[in-house]
């Protein structure tokens, strides 16, 4: 199995690709803290007096959906480029292209979850009580994971033939950001688009975020099943399109 | 052997329906090429982007393209432990077979049976960055071979020994010398023990007394019973290198069998177009 034989390989891009996005900005790693805060605040002094949530409540809300959206969004942007950006390793030598690819998904997932680390002592601050639901966050977080990386394996494969899809997919990302919620309550949802509304899984995977960070709920098991369910969808898809897709890579690059 | 059912394990990678097997096996065979060809598309517009694609179809544009044929049919066994020759004119094919055989582009047809590891020294210094230290590249080098982190840590003083370049381990690569630098990348692809080399061109290295260095070492992996896949234009140097060779020509194999006979005819052939 590639994941195996190559696991060093993958350990050393993933290293190197967070070196790369935290040393090239002045603040580095502290940047990659203050922008959820930062597009926190923004979103909160233009939505907060819409749905008439109470103040600590409504910041905390956003911040949960903000770093867990930062996941899908970041997540998908630079694994876009995961081939075509490291043209050596696809056309000079045989590395097995996922590793590429799932190389800078674990970047970013690695980036998340320090995102998340730093948001507890900000729940414990506006006073959450944390709860033994906690432990769901591993198992939520590793699903949308595994969503990511699929994802991932269709976009990065078909942005080598497409070198334009990465802004057709900044505008589909812009989309879902409304789409999913992560700046209104979902009860604003019309009844009759709610059905539709909550078959997207990353609505089920932020709502979960914050059962588990905000409320101390435990998920439904039927919610937990379909986005499972979802993550090994998009993980078979990417990997068939992936697969399909490969064969050419050293030619088109 | 070639009856045995493929182990799933051992697919490394699937060929156009064509199964690419990897096996660690005992078989007689290291490498098995079985009716290849590859064909390049050359398109007469060529279309990047979804806008040049919706453009084409607003416009009423074509998809027609050139078909350029790169191999066409060839077929060769290369059994354990020998050194095989690939020899012909530029633009004859050996660059793309060398690919094919590394995994890096697939076949359009036929298939390719690769049995144990293999290195692909098709460019050196694959991957190395020049921003990081000697050592720190030879890990990253290991890795693209595959190797494990013991297993790169186990090499990694043989490796600067052979490139006598232990003094800098700790210098980053930007710093080298050219001369430096593929003596490293040489000693490090030359280390991670591969079962079959493909060599393409590279014994050309360094200065003279690193170049009789690399080629005693290659001689003695030789020795030890490893199988090389050598591709030159140094047609005195495949003589006495290989045991057999192919002459290739316009993506055909031409000639086939002992190393001799196929160079003599790479000459007549040379000698009759001039």
């Amino acid at each position: 199995m590639w994941i195996v034989e190559y696991r060093e390989l993958i350990r050393i891009l993933t290293i190197s690709d967070l070196k790369v996005k935290y040393q090239s900005s002045v603040l580095g790693f502290l940047w990659s803290l203050l922008n959820p805060l930062l597009i926190m605040l923004v979103l909160y002094f233009v939505f907060s007096d819409i749905f008439g949530m109470r103040e600590g409540q409504f910041a905390l809300y956003l911040l949960v959906g903000i770093v867990g959206w930062r996941f899908l969004a970041n997540g998908t942007m630079t694994s876009i480029s995961a081939i075509v950006g490291k043209p050596s390793l696809v056309t000079k030598v045989y590395v097995p292209r996922q590793v590429l690819v799932l190389s800078t998904v674990l970047s970013s997932f690695t980036s998340s979850i320090l995102e998340f680390s730093v948001l507890v002592p900000l729940l414990i601050f506006f006073g959450v009580d944390l709860s033994i639901n906690l432990l769901f966050f591993p198992l939520i977080h590793l699903t949308f994971l595994v969503l990511v990386y699929g994802l991932s394996l269709i976009l990065s494969a078909l942005y080598v033939y497409y070198r334009d899809l990465n802004q057709i997919w900044d505008v589909l990302l812009q989309a879902g950001f409304f789409l999913s919620p992560i700046v209104y309550p979902i009860s604003i949802v019309p009844e009759k688009y709610l059905a539709a509304y909550m078959m997207n899984p990353v609505t089920l995977i932020i709502e979960m975020y914050r059962d588990v960070l905000l409320y101390a709920t435990t998920p439904s098991p039927g919610d937990l099943a379909f986005i499972v369910a979802a993550a090994g969808a998009a993980l078979l898809v990417g990997g068939a399109v992936f697969g399909r897709l490969e064969r050419r890579f050293a030619e088109e690059i | 052997m070639s009856s045995a059912l493929p182990d799933p394990r051992s697919i490394r990678a699937l060929a156009n329906g064509k199964i690419r097997l990897r096996r660690d096996g005992e078989g007689e065979d290291a490498i098995v090429v079985e009716n290849v060809s590859k064909r390049f598309r050359i398109p007469h517009e060529k279309k990047a982007t979804f806008y040049d694609h919706l453009l084409g179809v607003v416009r009423g544009g074509s998809y027609s393209y050139e078909v350029f044929s790169a191999l066409e049919d060839v077929s060769f066994t290369v059994r354990r432990g020998e050194t095989f020759g690939v020899i012909g004119p530029n633009g004859c094919g050996k660059s793309t077979l060398l690919k094919i055989l590394a995994g890096v582009l697939y076949p359009d047809s036929g298939q390719v049976r690769i049995e144990g590891k293999i290195a692909p020294f098709l460019e050196l210094g694959v991957g190395f960055q020049p921003e990081l230290s000697a050592v720190e590249n030879i890990r990253l080098y290991g890795a693209v071979m595959g190797l494990s982190r013991r297993q790169i840590e186990e090499k990694r003083e043989d490796i600067l020994e052979f490139a006598e370049l232990k003094r800098f381990e700790n210098m980053k690569l930007k710093n080298f010398s050219s001369g430096m630098y593929v003596k490293l990348a040489f000693s490090t692809a030359i280390q991670t023990d591969p079962d079959i080399l493909l060599v393409d061109e590279v014994l050309s290295v360094g200065d003279e007394a690193f170049q009789k260095k690399c080629a005693a070492k290659i001689e003695e992996i030789r020795r030890a019973g490893k199988t090389i896949v050598f591709v030159s234009h140094a047609l005195p140097t495949v003589r006495d290198l290989c045991e057999r060779c192919i002459l290739l020509d316009a993506g055909r194999i031409i000639a086939l069998g002992d190393a001799h006979g196929v160079v003599d005819e790479y000459m007549r052939v040379m000698e009759r177009a001039e």
